[in-house]
């Protein structure tokens, strides 16, 4: 959760600048946003000379104003936050990817298991085991591919197919 | 949430039960490996 603590020049102009805004469209949110609660503010081309004071850490926003920012920037802080927890997932699934293992592996596995005949599991459904698990093993390197295309980064081939 | 992130959301869970389902696979091979029960050689008592 995004807290007063959180409201410092820099992240002000950052949080302002990802949704594209220049200073006087920021300086509109805040007034809007004061408006839908009731409160005071400075009028439009005060909040434009405060907004750059502000960002660059001349002058510290009152209580009133980083309220506000909060308000203005709640959904920013609940994507960044959404964000934040897929990036440690993916992480996490890319790891747990790499430790797979790999194709020969697998079929080294079913060797074993086919060279030592047992009544749980016939020679038919050891193969298909196998085969099942480097299906889905190629399937894993593909949807890594996939992910990396789509986040536009390079970690691709972790998984051998 | 973007259309972007709702695609990631898609890959991320298809590729989690890929990997799911490497690893059933992979503990059945395994546990079958690690029984060494052999037809016509069980434990009579």
């Amino acid at each position: 959760m995004r807290v007063l603590a959180d409201v410092t020049g820099e992240n002000l102009r950052q949080w302002r600048e990802s949704k594209g805004w220049d200073v006087p469209r920021m300086a509109r949110e805040l007034r809007k946003a004061a408006r839908d609660t009731g409160e005071d503010v400075a009028a439009h081309h005060g909040l434009v000379k405060m907004i750059p004071q502000w960002e660059r850490g001349g002058r510290a926003p009152r209580e009133r104003y980083r309220l506000l920012y909060l308000k203005v920037f709640e959904d920013v802080s609940q994507g960044m936050a959404a964000g934040a927890d897929l990036v440690v997932r993916i992480a996490d699934l890319r790891s747990y990817a790499a430790g797979l293992p790999a194709p020969d592996e697998i079929r080294t596995l079913e060797a074993a298991a086919l060279a030592k005949p047992r009544k749980s599991m016939t020679p038919a459904e050891i193969r298909a085991r196998a085969a099942e698990a480097i299906i889905h093993l190629r399937e894993v390197a593909a949807k890594i591919a996939e992910l990396s295309a789509l986040l536009g980064d390079d970690a691709v081939g972790e998984v051998e197919s | 949430m973007s259309a972007r992130d709702d695609e990631i959301r898609r890959v991320v869970a298809e590729l989690d039960a890929h990997m799911a389902a490497v690893e059933a696979s992979v503990a059945a091979l395994k546990a079958l490996l690690a029984d060494d029960e052999v037809p016509g050689q069980e434990d009579p008592s």
